[in-house]
């Protein structure tokens, strides 16, 4: 007969424990009383013996997942199911086995294509032949690491769906810990939007993943807004829509992005990987969250084209009428909160992009030329960069090229 | 002319007829790469399946064995059938599937016989069994060999039919040999028709190279049944005048039986008491045997010109409703269509 | 209307067929007098009478014969096999002469060949069998288990009126063990056809015969640990509905293939070629058998308890399979 282990309550107030160790595989003998996982709670860490005597033969939770007192976590079964250890395929093992010989630290993502091969079933490659899915990309929940039919079919949901966010790359974020927040009688509880809810774990994502610095400068933005104010009349009448900051922003972006391609690249594992194209995500305000729509191939087009993009993208994002192809590809991402009066900010970086730029309000301040005080338009540009990649010389290299441009402003606008 | 003497003309006809064919088939077709697998003749018996079988009724039935040529033909199959049979074309009665004497035609009432030899003894009971249910005066005529006697299934028919009481004639042709095994290796009896008092029934011992003996002893046996009197046995003592098959070199039988036993041919003896008694003159005997060479040589003409079955034909009647898959059909789908890309 | 136990939808669907066609018969041993080892024909020879329902002598395969020969002009006989480990005696006539003459002849063997299979009751190595396997290897037989009393009368109406040899395996354990309502209608169950008995959608177990009833059984304990179990009884082992199985395997990704039946030559090895084949794009986990091991039938009840594929046995693989 299979028993159930379950999470003990280690005290009064203890309400879940996380997982810290397994003495035992799936398919190990254990004994009564023989020390079988470890758990550490809020209170106390503790060693916790298997309750009969049998055959690991479900093990429900893996090291470092934190579940709720008298959960299942894992069974034990009859002798009989003992797993005969030739034929049960560990890939961990495997993968252990293989590190050791050749020497190498192995993450997931760097299994070779045997091992690809082998954890996914004819099922998963013919899904990953018709979806064109590259199986290297897709995390694997099933035993011993293999994808399952579930990964594939969550995988391809989200390459698919609608998405309001562009979706993270990275690992999905491991489950929380429930921190033991109370609500009283008066509190409303609303659940999260799924909007919020990917926001969210984009955002907690993106910290996680890069090493986050901002560095900040300062630009004189006053040749730029005398030729805004120049054209302005002339521009609506041209083209029926505002001439915004916004291009001039993109266009010193652009230009710098091609002097330091390294800042329009994208990180996988230990390569770095040189994007060709340079497709721009603008940041854009929605009331329940925001949303980053992407001008592609900016890199091939003139001043016009991107000003009317970035018009178009923008209310298009406001009018919830995007596709799903104009909020993927970004290679580098713009925030403008400077238009809600921000004058600094230390943006989180859009993943699996190396850097995103805030660009802050314009305003009229007073600043030292030439030994006097004047009064120009400045706006302080803050740079977050990912640190893996890019060290701070290299960072500030690139926003002084974007400070040279924007300050010496004489493109064509035409 | 009068029954007696068209019956002795047909029954000698059907003997020549017997044996013109056998020995086309076996000196001449299977030599000759024509008739493949395996042949085997009922040379010196062919008494015994034209004597019983020519009195039978139409919807009687016969379950033949592999010496029964006569009874074949008797029965209604012609030599064009029977030859494209045996050189496998879509034109004989199993269209390709069966080979040599394996031949059966419910709508002529031959039951063809499986290679098992005595299986059609039980069978035979069975088909009484029907008559008997149905009140049909119809009775069944089934042939085997001393061999066969061996068999539990020869046991387990006669017993059968004897205690449900049916009209079936078991008719043993018993040419004193199986195959190399000679009748005192296969049993320890002499005759095999005292086996019929183990089952109540009637055990007949008879001349199986005298046709007209053969005939008589039938005739009884058949209105005993037919007028729902039961099962006879009936062994027709006789000499197998070949090997047990054109590949049988039978080296094990004593060269003075073969000697002996010519003398007591069948045929020559019908012929010969024929002309005695002026029933027939030797030279109608030399146009009879003229007439059947022709029919003969004709019917190899035709059957040899007679297609083969398609191959795919393989596949075809296994059930009445139901198609048989063709082994590679898949592989072939899969690999040359099924596949998305 | 009461419910109908498995044994008695037999004898009600054998005496209907009786009663419709004046050429269908019964033979076998005991079958008259006594109404059968197990009383399937209880009654029938007083309702038809001794030339319908015959009492045979102890010969298998001249029963079987017989019945052949009978079919060939054009009767109906139902032979019984009075246990069905018994059919082997008459392995010669089924096998090379009533299995082939359509194909070598064009000759037409509308018999059936019934008996009680399958093991549970203590019967030892002769009286517990599921032979069933030597008759799907041969072409030219239908072989078919129905697992309920419905499927149990409609199928052996459906065995009488087809043209081909039908091998009927009626499984003794559920004789009285199993019964439902059962309509007042005539009503037949197509021969060649597989019935879901329990639509799920995480596995697939594929079986027949008392099996079936372990398999839903095993799905009521997995249903309360999320483990959705799509049960398919075959009720017809040839011709197999290919088609149903095939189906819920493209659905469900994974499959157990259940018999009572030994394991090597079973028919799970079978069905696990033509999915291996013909689905293994479709496959998410191997294809899994759970069989009775390669021995004869014991008799002592621990021996026979662990011969006989257990219910936990299956919730088990079915769990690990789901979770693989």
């Amino acid at each position: 007969m299979p028993t159930n282990v379950i999470m003990p309550q280690m005290g009064e107030s203890i309400f879940e424990g996380t997982i810290t160790k397994w003495m035992k595989r799936l398919g190990d003998r254990v004994e009564r009383d023989e020390a079988l996982f470890e758990i550490s709670t809020d209170k106390v860490d503790s060693e916790i013996p298997a309750p009969v005597s049998g055959v690991l033969s479900e093990l429900r939770f893996q090291v470092g997942e934190t579940v709720e007192i008298n959960t299942v976590v894992a069974i034990i079964d009859d002798e009989d199911w003992a797993v005969g250890t030739t034929n049960s395929v560990n890939l961990d093992q495997q993968v252990a086995n293989e590190g050791k010989a050749s020497q190498l630290q192995h993450s997931k993502s760097e299994l070779s294509k045997n091992q690809v091969a082998q954890r996914s079933s004819p099922l998963v490659k013919r899904m990953a032949r018709e979806e064109k899915v590259d199986l290297s990309d897709v995390e694997g929940t099933g035993l011993g690491g293999r994808i399952t039919k579930q990964d594939m079919l969550d995988y391809l949901s989200e390459r698919n769906k609608i998405v309001e966010v562009a979706r993270p790359l990275v690992q999905p974020v491991q489950k929380e810990s429930v921190s033991f927040i109370t609500s009283s009688g008066d509190d409303e509880v609303v659940p999260m939007s799924a909007m919020r809810k990917t926001i969210a774990d984009h955002m907690i994502a993106s910290r996680r993943t890069s090493a986050h610095v901002t560095t900040v400068f300062e630009v004189n933005m006053t040749p730029i807004v005398a030729l805004r104010k120049q054209l302005a009349d002339e521009f609506i009448r041209k083209e029926g829509f505002k001439l915004s900051f916004m291009p001039f922003f993109i266009k010193g972006v652009v230009d710098s992005l091609k002097k330091f391609p390294v800042m329009n690249a994208s990180l996988k594992g230990n390569n770095i990987i040189y994007r060709k194209e340079i497709n721009i995500g603008i940041a854009v305000a929605l009331e329940e969250g925001l949303i980053v729509p992407v001008i592609q191939g900016v890199h091939e087009i003139g001043f016009m084209s991107l000003a009317r993009a970035a018009v178009d993208l923008t209310d298009r994002a406001r009018q919830k009428t995007l596709s799903p192809d104009e909020v993927q590809g970004g290679t580098f991402t713009i925030t403008n909160p400077g238009v809600f009066g921000s004058l600094l900010g230390t943006p989180i970086i859009n993943q699996p992009q190396v850097a995103i730029l805030c660009v802050g309000a314009i305003t009229k301040r007073p600043v030292v030329i030439n030994d006097a005080v004047v009064i120009r338009s400045m706006a302080y540009l803050s740079l977050t960069f990912d640190h893996r990649l890019i060290d701070g010389a290299l960072a500030d290299y690139f926003m002084s090229s974007i400070k040279n441009k924007l300050e010496g402003w004489n493109d064509s606008i035409c | 002319m009068p029954f007696e003497k068209k019956l002795l003309l047909d029954m000698l006809y059907y003997m020549k007829l017997t044996r013109e064919l056998e020995t086309r088939i076996e000196q001449k077709l299977y030599r000759q790469g024509k008739i493949v697998g395996g042949v085997y003749g009922g040379r010196g018996q062919e008494a015994i399946a034209v004597g019983s079988s020519i009195q039978l009724m139409k919807d009687d039935c016969i379950c033949p064995s592999h010496r029964d040529m006569g009874a074949f033909l008797i029965r209604g199959l012609s030599p064009r059938e029977v030859l494209a049979h045996y050189m496998g074309r879509k034109t004989g009665v199993s269209q390709g599937k069966e080979a040599n004497m394996h031949m059966g035609d419910m709508r002529r009432n031959i039951v063809a016989f499986v290679s098992m030899l005595a299986d059609t003894v039980p069978v035979a009971a069975g088909i009484a069994m029907a008559y008997k249910m149905r009140r049909q005066r119809n009775v069944v005529l089934c042939y085997f060999g001393d061999g066969a006697t061996s068999r539990g299934d020869w046991h387990e028919g006669l017993n059968l039919a004897a205690v449900q009481k049916v009209p079936v004639i078991y008719l043993c042709n018993n040419n004193q040999y199986a195959y190399s095994t000679p009748l005192e290796k296969q049993m320890p009896i002499k005759d095999i028709s005292i086996r019929a008092e183990a089952y109540a029934m009637p055990g007949v011992t008879v001349d199986g190279n005298d046709v007209v003996a053969v005939y008589k002893a039938t005739q009884e046996a058949v209105d005993r049944a037919r007028s729902g009197g039961g099962a006879t046995l009936i062994e027709c003592k006789t000499f197998r005048m070949t090997g047990h098959a054109a590949h049988d070199d039978v080296k094990y039988v004593p060269k003075e039986l073969f000697e002996a036993w010519a003398k007591k041919d069948p045929i020559l003896k019908l012929e010969s008491s024929l002309i005695q008694d002026q029933v027939m003159s030797e030279k109608e005997v030399r146009l009879m045997q003229t007439r059947i060479t022709t029919e003969v040589n004709e019917a190899v003409k035709l059957a040899e010109n007679d297609p083969f079955p398609d191959p795919k034909d393989t596949l075809k009647g296994v059930y009445a409703d139901q198609l048989i898959e063709a082994p590679l059909a898949f592989a072939k789908s899969f690999f040359f269509s099924g596949r998305k890309e | 209307m009461s419910a109908t136990t498995y044994v008695e939808a037999i004898r009600q669907g054998l005496w209907e067929e009786m009663v419709r066609d004046p050429n269908v018969f019964v033979l076998g041993e005991d079958v008259g007098v006594y109404g059968g080892a197990f009383k399937v024909t209880r009654g029938f020879l007083d309702r038809f009478g001794e030339e319908r329902v015959v009492d045979t002598p102890l010969s298998e395969s001249a029963i079987v014969g017989a019945s052949i020969g009978a079919a060939l002009v054009g009767m109906r006989p139902v032979a019984e096999m009075q246990f069905a480990d018994f059919i082997s005696c008459a392995f010669d006539q089924i096998t090379n002469f009533a299995a082939k003459c359509r194909y070598r002849w064009g000759a037409s063997v509308p018999l059936v060949i019934r008996g009680p299979s399958g093991g549970g009751i203590h019967g030892g190595p002769f009286h517990s069998q599921n032979p069933e396997m030597h008759f799907v290897h041969t072409p030219g037989l239908k072989v078919v288990a129905p697992s309920t009393a419905y499927d149990a009368k409609g199928l052996i109406k459906s065995a009488i009126r087809d043209e081909d040899p039908v091998i009927y395996f009626e499984h003794k354990y559920l004789y009285r063990r199993i019964k439902e309502e059962l309509p007042n209608d005539e009503f037949l169950v197509p021969i060649g056809k597989a019935d879901i008995k329990r639509k799920g959608k995480d596995v697939s177990l594929i079986t027949y015969g008392a099996m079936v009833h372990n398999a839903l059984e095993a799905a009521k304990v997995l249903a309360q640990d999320g483990v959705d179990l799509e049960v398919v009884d075959l009720r017809t082992l040839v011709p197999l509905d290919k088609a149903t199985v095939l189906e819920s395997v493209k659905k469900t990704n994974k499959v157990i293939l259940l018999h009572e039946d030994v394991r090597t030559g079973g028919f799970a090895g079978e069905l696990a070629a033509i999915i291996a084949e013909e689905t293994f794009e479709y496959l998410d986990g191997p294809v899994m058998r759970i069989t009775a091991p390669d021995t004869p039938v014991p008799f002592s009840p621990p021996l026979e308890e662990f011969f006989l594929p257990k219910t936990s046995d299956i919730i088990r693989v079915a769990k690990q399979l789901a979770i693989y």
